[in-house]
């Protein structure tokens, strides 16, 4: 702002740049299992992640905040919320998980996002007819 | 952009459950998936058959996901090998590797994985996962592999199966990517059942935790994969000659009663 010259008057408009303004990172989940009918509370789902991340990174990985802020137990889909340092720990986590209760299962991630309205819309399946 | 593919399925007798996988690789959009046939030399004779047909296998293939395209069945065979005679099917009979479109190895011994870096005509080199690694990997052979254009495969079902297994595979990736420095490395599935497939942004970000970057991490699914598809194909064919064959197509009624000079003026 020093070379510019300076009006008089206040500008009506601003500018602002942010470099990675982004705190949290937002990933929208689908756990699947073999066998149709699994039903699951949002407590036993977060334990799920929680205890898939502890398994893989440690209590270190498992102290990073997580976040379930939306859970369908229908579908059992969710929307969590992980800070950007732990992002990658807990997408790796539930890649390899592969095990709820002696049944085999999979997470699958849908979505992910820094921004929850992007959540909206879909992103994978862009082209649909 | 390049498109995901998977180039490990392991090939089952069950064609239901072949199916099903192919179908949930689809699904999570996968755009070309490769059939694994193993041939383990620890019998006394193991055969190298014929290839699984894909047209067989799908009257028509299902769409991947996000694309209106069907998705591409390719065929893939491994030699799990623990002697160098092993070798000889690759070396004498290549008429029998012909049919396929990847011919991967698995090399048990140090020496049979210097020997398929550095002379073998193989397009990937399989990587164990499963136990410790029994040898170094060392910078000359790993070198030399890389300039002749083959690539090295991990298989990431283990370490979803069994928390000891994935230890390895850990330990064992974070080996090969201080020599090799994340260049000429594929990772895929080796799933045998449906629920062991995940999707490939899934599979990049793994790349992640085996030390890959996150250019790179992507490339192990896309680019590498194709790459060494198209080293496939230059194996089948004389090394960079490529000879396709037209069918004559069916001559129009209106076309045939002019002379053919007449025809070429018009157009």
């Amino acid at each position: 702002m020093k070379g510019r010259p300076v009006s008089s008057e206040p500008t009506s408009y601003e500018r602002t740049v942010l470099k990675n303004p982004s705190e949290h990172q937002y990933l929208k989940v689908q756990l699947v299992f073999q066998r149709e009918g699994v039903k699951l509370t949002a407590a036993q789902y977060k334990s799920l992640i929680v205890s898939a991340v502890k398994e893989l990174h440690g209590e270190v990985g498992a102290s990073c905040p997580l976040d379930l802020l939306k859970y369908d137990d229908k579908t059992l889909s969710a929307i969590l919320r992980i800070n950007s340092s732990g992002f990658v720990k807990l997408w790796t986590s539930l890649t390899l998980l592969g095990h709820y209760q002696n049944q085999e299962c999979s997470i699958r991630v849908l979505q992910v996002s820094p921004f929850l309205l992007a959540l909206a819309g879909n992103s994978r399946e862009l082209v649909l007819d | 952009m390049a498109t995901f593919m998977d180039l490990n399925i392991m090939n089952c007798t069950d064609v239901k459950k072949l199916q099903s996988i192919i179908e949930m690789a689809a699904h999570l959009g996968y755009s070309a998936v490769a059939i694994n046939h193993v041939a383990a030399f620890e019998k006394k004779k193991a055969e190298i058959g014929k290839p699984l047909c894909p047209a067989d296998l799908f009257p028509s293939p299902p769409t991947v996901q996000g694309k209106s395209t069907p998705i591409k069945i390719l065929t893939r065979l491994t030699i799990i090998a623990s002697d160098p005679s092993h070798y000889n099917s690759l070396r004498s009979t290549s008429t029998l590797t012909r049919p396929y479109d990847i011919v991967a190895v698995y090399p048990k011994t140090e020496k049979l994985f210097h020997a398929a870096c550095t002379s073998i005509d193989v397009d990937v080199i399989c990587i164990n996962v499963t136990e410790k690694s029994p040898f170094f990997f060392r910078r000359p052979p790993i070198s030399a592999a890389i300039e002749r254009g083959i690539f090295f495969e991990l298989i990431y079902t283990p370490a979803i199966k069994d928390s000891t297994l994935r230890r390895y595979t850990i330990s064992n990736a974070l080996n090969l990517m201080q020599t090799c420095k994340g260049k000429n490395i594929i990772i895929s599935s080796g799933a045998e059942r449906p629920l062991e497939l995940r999707g490939p942004y899934d599979v990049a970000t793994l790349g992640l935790l085996f030390g890959l970057s996150e250019g790179s991490a992507k490339a192990v699914l896309s680019i590498n994969c194709r790459s060494a598809l198209l080293h496939g194909d230059t194996r089948k064919t004389a090394f960079g000659i490529t000879y396709t064959m037209k069918k004559p197509q069916v001559v129009e009624d209106e076309g045939s009663a002019e002379p053919v000079s007449k025809k070429a003026k018009k157009e």
